[in-house]
């Protein structure tokens, strides 16, 4: 039951619906709108439905993307030969904040998950090794993660990559910067220890 | 190690307590249901961030308030520690110690050297598998806090693989990806197997001489390994290849199941006495005895592998005693500071002569 006109009612329940939005601050955001100007909520809704109607998959990296090919794809600056898989678009914005890395991507939309019900098929891996085929790709950099569940996709694909003869590489895993060996677990400081490299 | 004094804000029954403790003996008497293990269980929750009677933090909150607040301060070979619990019924826990917050419970583990003795304890060689397993886990954390990741890491991999078992025919695509849970579970559940036994292998150094004290030489102790995996502990430096053979073998047969049926969470902890096997053979007498001993050698194994006493909470552990062991028992701990709930003065004759603090609990007051 509610104790408002019923298109707050359902402004409420949409804004209730989004993540990290409970019940008082979809309230509060509501009323924000009404007490506000006209133009400002229709510049909210259309940027709204604009966003969702020109965003879409890139075809080659499935990068969220307004043009297709992205722009990363269609950059002719960018190395060919090496692609960097990531498990979600907001991993692609973080590596190109570090301005270190000039190959390209390819985005999973998710990692390998029985308990979410996602398996291989419902993830972006056909794609990717389609794209494999017939590529100047040298180097496979699996970025996924270090959960249980990166690992695992990480696994999976380099199964099906090392075939083609492709190199394929893991991210480094171990202690951060600014950590401490002590809280560290046993299993990352083996991983630390596998990785270390000479001076 | 000891606690030197500890500050509880609208905890349990006590909306504000200010206690200051004797560096060896604390006896907490008093009727029932006045607050006596509330006392262990705040100093429970300093050690271990966590209480020993409930896994809802919310719970030790005060009926009237929103937060509660555990301080003490913990004096050890190198100086002073300030150790402070903050818990809200609706926000995250926060532990601070000296002043930092701590980002992980895990970093908790081992500030604080707290073994706590419960009359749950006492039936341990009785119980099934899991309190022994549930045993190994919690004294392996505090001694060695990576270990506690390393199970929260096996049992996520364990629940991915047990739902995969059980969901492979909705969904045949995930069948290729058994495989990698198996090598992850391998990898992980090696090292945990591996600490187990490497644990009950120094616990065997002293488990034996605490027995034959407690039972007038008449019983030799031995503690072993049960594993579903091992057949011998020659077998240790395979143990990863071995566990993926089992793992591979047994597949068929968990996928008809839908569980995993070998890894270190099936294991199991073996308590013979003189040859005997006590979970099946033992007198009740017997294991509880046995039971003792487990208790007392991990006091004596972080004595000597942390290189200070721990803190001994003992619950209501008398009463379930008889007067031999309980004079023993006293005896054997009278090197840490140790906190002692009984409800009845009887048991106050064990400790005359003693240099203690008595703290007489009554509805949530310490008169």
């Amino acid at each position: 039951m509610s104790f408002y006109a019923a298109p707050i009612a359902k402004l409420i329940e949409e804004f209730n619906k989004l993540p990290g939005i409970g019940n008082k601050t979809a309230q509060r955001l509501a009323f924000h709108i009404l007490n506000g100007s006209k133009e400002n909520a229709y510049n909210l809704s259309e940027a709204i439905i604009e966003a969702k109607e020109k965003i879409k998959h890139c075809s080659i990296c499935y990068n969220i993307t307004d043009t297709d090919p992205c722009d990363i794809c269609k950059d002719p600056k960018r190395d060919n030969k090496t692609l960097c898989v990531v498990q979600v678009p907001r991993d692609i914005f973080a590596i190109e904040k570090t301005r270190e890395f000039k190959g390209k991507y390819h985005v999973l939309h998710g990692a390998i998950s029985p308990m979410e019900g996602i398996g291989p098929n419902e993830i972006y891996i056909k794609e990717l090794l389609a794209r494999l085929q017939n590529t100047k790709v040298k180097e496979l950099i699996l970025a996924t993660n270090p959960t249980i569940e990166g690992e695992a996709t990480a696994m999976y694909i380099g199964k099906l990559v090392k075939p083609l003869g492709i190199k394929v590489t893991r991210l480094a895993s171990g202690i951060p910067i600014g950590g401490d060996l002590e809280y560290t677990d046993e299993i990352t400081l083996i991983k630390a220890l596998e990785g270390r490299r000479e001076l | 190690m000891y606690i030197e004094n500890i500050k509880l804000l609208n905890y349990r029954n006590y909306s504000q307590l200010n206690l200051s403790f004797h560096p060896k003996i604390n006896i907490i008497i008093g009727p029932n249901a006045q607050g006596k293990t509330n006392i262990i269980e705040a100093i429970y929750y300093l050690g271990i961030g966590k209480s020993h009677r409930t896994n809802k933090d919310r719970e030790v909150i005060n009926w009237d308030s929103e937060n509660s607040y555990i301080k003490g301060s913990i004096v050890h070979n190198n100086g002073k520690r300030i150790l402070e619990i903050g818990l809200s019924k609706n926000k995250k826990k926060i532990i601070k110690n000296n002043g930092v917050v701590l980002e992980k419970m895990g970093e908790l583990l081992g500030k604080a050297n707290i073994v706590l003795f419960s009359p749950e304890d006492l039936k341990l060689i009785k119980e099934g598998p899991i309190e022994r397993r549930n045993f190994l886990d919690r004294e392996i954390s505090n001694i060695k806090p990576q270990y506690y990741y390393g199970i929260i890491k096996y049992n996520k991999i364990l629940a991915q693989r047990n739902y995969l078992l059980k969901n492979m025919v909705k969904q045949p695509s995930l069948e290729d990806t058994i495989s990698l849970w198996d090598e992850q579970l391998v990898e992980v559940g090696s090292r945990i197997i591996h600490s187990r036994i490497y644990f009950l292998k120094k616990l065997n150094n002293y488990i034996n001489k605490i027995h034959r004290e407690i039972t007038d030489d008449l019983e030799d102790i031995e503690l072993f390994y049960q594993s579903n995996i091992l057949k011998s502990q020659e077998e240790l430096k395979d143990i990863k290849n071995i566990f993926k053979e089992k793992l591979t073998k047994g597949r068929g047969l968990d996928i008809k199941r839908g569980v995993t049926g070998v890894g270190p969470h099936r294991d199991d902890l073996k308590v013979n006495a003189n040859g005997i096997d006590l979970r099946i053979f033992g007198s009740q007498g017997q294991q509880r005895t046995a039971a003792l001993s487990l208790k007392l050698s991990i006091l004596e194994l972080i004595n000597n592998e942390v290189g200070e006493t721990p803190i001994l909470l003992l619950d209501d552990v008398l009463s379930e005693l008889d007067e031999m062991r309980q004079k023993k028992l006293i005896k054997s701990i009278s090197n840490a500071q140790s906190f002692i709930t009984c409800a009845d003065e009887n048991y106050l004759k064990h400790f005359v002569n003693k240099e203690k603090n008595i703290f007489s609990i009554k509805n949530g007051q310490v008169v």
